[in-house]
């Protein structure tokens, strides 16, 4: 019940780092999409993730955590009844496809 | 894993999708590299399972990139595959299942390949006849093997005798082999065996008398074999004695107890059951499929109080024998009692004891709807099968009370029910109005020449309703648009329903592209009969084929030829230029048995005035239609026949309405009297459309659509 609380007390972020170092500011909500930034965030043993808001990926490239991230907020549109195709080009599919596995998604 | 849920939605899920949306995007993902080594093996498998599946796996070469993850390969089926793709195959290191079971082309030298897959634990290869006793010594090889089906294969004797040195067999599936007592003998060393299917060989009374050789056998099929007796085995669980002939089971008792827990026996003629079942230990049988076999009576049900699945379809059992099923009751879950001679004073007796019951097959028997009210004191029924019975869904409250009741309104008493079939049974559009508060009902069979639009119609707000059968119905194509699919919906069966036309269709999908259609004029229906389970017992195929046939009726009789071009013409432009009537069902009913098909040139632009369903003892339904442009309807009564202007000024009179004018009270008296099927009415020259207002909520779209109006008109309906 509390982290349902937080959510809805304050507009959180948090930032995504892929394996180049390149960092994605996304909504907290959004990556909450992901079963095991899910865990990370709200954990109760507390992840340094958790107080620093912030996960690396040291495994996840940038053009695939880009997608990642447009996953997310597309994942969000589509659970609220909107209906749009979620594009995947065939090159990046093996890529996603393991990085999503990583996180649960 | 096909139920693994993040393969099934999800992200990962959809990077399947893509990478296997066509031959081209597998090649563009596969140029990229050499090997899958980072992907985790459940995801090779998936990946390459959906390849399969789709049937994009163009050459056997793509199979390499694969090599080093993939621990699961299911070729089930693919007659594609052949020695080239064993080649590619037998460098599988890692693979612990393969399964090339049905695969036609594979013979003895494609099988040469698999003699070098040391980490194989399981393999499939049932059904590939080229495999003979020469092959099946590459198999040997593999020493690791635990799991070998062969049934169905080339093999003879000489083979299965080889089969012996693979020691660490559990399971050995010999089906279809005609394999002897000798050859069964020499399996003795295999004494690892839990799981052996003897099925259809030469195995005689001598030969069974081997089994007590394996400590650990838990499952035995010897379905269609010789064998009468089969000795004492402790061990085993699992027992199918099918199309035998069986004197007796178990015979010499040991000093251990038997754990037999499950026994088929589909189409077995007992000599003498009462004696077979009195020697058996079936304290623990919680699964009894005696379908189509020789029992009559259940006597031995007294023994068996563990029992929670029972099939005694086919069996002609009849209403005595369910006291001892009842006895048995209160861990009964699953009851197959189809084609039986059961009544519904049995169900009576069923009632108060089978209370935990959750699966109830009563098709083709002669329940009526006095079962519905024993039925619904069975409060975990999720699945219940009526199809085929005298079920009319209305009952008459006394003899002397013509008033209806509407029986199917029982069954809101059952809160988990997810399944109902209504198939062939006599129940009508108005009938089925109780059922729009089963809310947790997902599959509705219906199939019957009594329903309409209107019944389409009323199940809209069935929200969990994911499979609807709507067979054999009079739809027309403006009732199957102006329907409002309930929100899961996901296929809609519409076979049989004669008439509606190829373009119906697509402006259907259109409308709802997520629902699937099924009929026999649009060319999308799949020929998989699987949903259309319905129908009891589509497992069995085998067996009752003969029986069954009906309910996979793959021709399509077409009903439009039992009516002239100009009837159905009529007909045609009817259900097309007036929608607002669709709902008024009786087009095609009154052609089918009333006496006014001489009547049906006007149907074309027929102002729909009155239809009356008499609430009379003999069911016959009385319709009248009215010219349009007539403002006295009743004049023209003398345009009918006879008969019928007799029934219909009885009717009127009935209502008081000889007394004529817009009066409320008569009206109201007429629309619960007829129940929803008025929507306008003219009388004696005056227009009462004004009054409509008071009917209103007895037509079936506005039933449809606002649930706020239905519960005063199911208040009335029940009330009757």
């Amino acid at each position: 019940m509390e982290t349902g609380e937080e959510n809805t007390r304050k507009e959180e972020t948090v930032k995504l780092i892929s394996a180049e170092g390149f960092e994605f500011v996304i909504d907290k909500k959004a990556a909450m999409v992901s079963q095991t930034i899910r865990n990370m965030l709200t954990s109760p043993g507390g992840f340094a993730e958790t107080q620093h808001g912030q996960v690396t990926f040291p495994e996840i490239s940038t053009p695939i955590l880009e997608k990642i991230c447009q996953y997310f907020y597309w994942s969000l549109e589509y659970s609220s009844g909107k209906e749009t195709e979620f594009h995947i080009e065939p090159e990046i599919t093996l890529e996603l496809m393991m990085a999503a596995n990583y996180l649960h998604t | 894993m096909d139920g693994d849920p993040e393969l099934v939605g999800g992200l990962v899920g959809r990077c399947i999708d893509a990478a296997t949306a066509s031959a081209e995007s597998v090649e563009r993902w596969r140029r990229q590299r050499r090997t899958l080594d980072r992907l985790p093996s459940y995801l090779a498998d998936a990946l390459l399972r959906r390849i399969i599946q789709r049937r994009i796996l163009l050459y056997p070469s793509w199979l390499e990139i694969f090599q080093n993850s993939a621990e699961e390969i299911d070729l089930k089926g693919e007659s594609s595959v052949d020695v080239e793709w064993l080649a590619y195959l037998g460098a599988f290191h890692h693979l612990r299942r393969l399964n090339l079971a049905n695969c036609r082309a594979v013979n003895n030298s494609a099988i040469w390949y698999l003699s070098g897959m040391s980490n194989l634990k399981e393999l499939d290869l049932s059904r590939c006849s080229k495999i003979t006793d020469a092959g099946i010594k590459h198999v040997l090889a593999i020493q690791n093997l635990e799991k070998l089906h062969v049934s169905e294969t080339g093999l003879t004797s000489n083979g299965v005798v080889l089969l012996s040195s693979l020691q660490n067999l559990n399971l050995l599936d010999l089906g279809g082999i005609s394999i002897t007592d000798e050859a069964l003998c020499s399996l003795q060393v295999l004494t690892n065996l839990e799981y052996l299917d003897l099925w259809g060989s030469k195995i005689s009374n001598r030969g069974v008398a081997v089994l007590e050789m394996f400590p650990k056998l838990s499952f035995l099929n010897i379905a269609w074999t010789e064998v009468t007796e089969l000795p004492y085995l402790p061990s085993i669980m699992c027992l199918n004695i099918s199309n035998c002939t069986i004197c007796s089971i178990f015979y010499g008792k040991g000093s251990t107890s038997a754990r037999l827990l499950k026994l088929f026996g589909i189409g077995t003629t007992f000599v003498d059951a009462d004696k077979v079942f009195s020697i058996m230990d079936t304290s623990h049988v919680t699964y009894l499929d005696v379908s189509s076999s020789s029992i009559c009576n259940l006597h031995f049900l007294v023994k068996m109080d563990m029992i929670e699945h029972l099939d005694v379809s086919f069996c002609g059992i009849n209403d005595d024998s369910v006291e001892y099923i009842a006895k048995a009751g209160k861990g009964l879950k699953f009851l197959n009692a189809s084609n039986s001679k059961l009544t519904s004073q049995g169900i009576r007796v069923l009632a108060g004891n089978a209370i935990n019951l959750e699966t109830l097959y009563l098709s083709n028997t002669s329940v009526d709807d006095v079962a519905l009210s024993y039925i619904a004191l069975m409060p975990s029924l999720r699945i219940v099968d009526l199809s085929r019975t005298k079920i009319k869904g209305f009952a008459y409250e006394s003899r002397d009370n013509l008033e209806k009741t509407f029986s199917l309104s029982l069954l809101q008493n059952l809160s988990h029910l997810e399944s109902l079939n209504l198939e062939d049974t006599l129940v009508e559009d108005e009938a089925l109005l109780p059922l729009v508060f089963l809310k947790q009902l997902r599959c509705l069979y219906l199939k019957s020449d009594l329903l309409s639009d209107v019944s389409l119609h009323i199940l809209s707000p069935l929200s969990s309703l994911t499979y609807l059968g709507f067979r054999n119905a009079v739809l027309s194509n403006s009732g199957l648009l102006l329907f409002v699919p309930p929100k899961a919906l996901h296929t809609l069966d519409l076979r049989g329903c004669w008439l509606l036309t190829e373009n119906v269709f697509s402006s259907f999908c259109k409308l709802h592209p997520r629902i699937e259609l099924r009929h026999e004029l649009d060319g999308m229906v799949p020929i998989d009969e699987n949903v259309s389970g319905g129908s009891t017992s589509s497992h069995r195929t085998y067996l009752t084929s003969e029986v069954r046939s009906e309910g996979s009726d793959g021709c399509f009789v077409d009903e439009r030829i039992k009516y002239s071009m100009e009837e159905l013409l009529g007909l045609q432009l009817s259900s097309l230029s007036t929608p607002a009537l669709h709902g008024l069902n009786m087009l095609p009913k009154e052609l089918k048995r009333s006496k006014m098909s001489n009547h049906i040139s006007f149907l074309n632009n027929l102002r729909l005035l009155l239809c009356i369903k008499k609430q009379v003892h003999t069911e016959e339904l009385l319709e009248v239609q009215f010219s349009p442009g007539s403002t006295l309807p009743l004049h023209d009564l003398n345009k009918l026949p006879k008969e019928l202007k007799r029934k219909v000024e009885e009717a009127l009179a009935g209502f008081g309405t000889k007394a004529a004018g817009p009066e409320v009270r008569p009206l109201r008296r007429l629309a619960n009297g007829v129940g929803y099927h008025v929507s306008s009415i003219f009388m004696d020259g005056a227009d009462l459309t004004a009054a409509l207002p008071i009917l209103l909520p007895q037509r079936p779209q506005t039933q449809v659509n606002s649930p706020s109006l239905i519960n005063p008109t199911f208040a009335h309906l029940v009330r009757y």
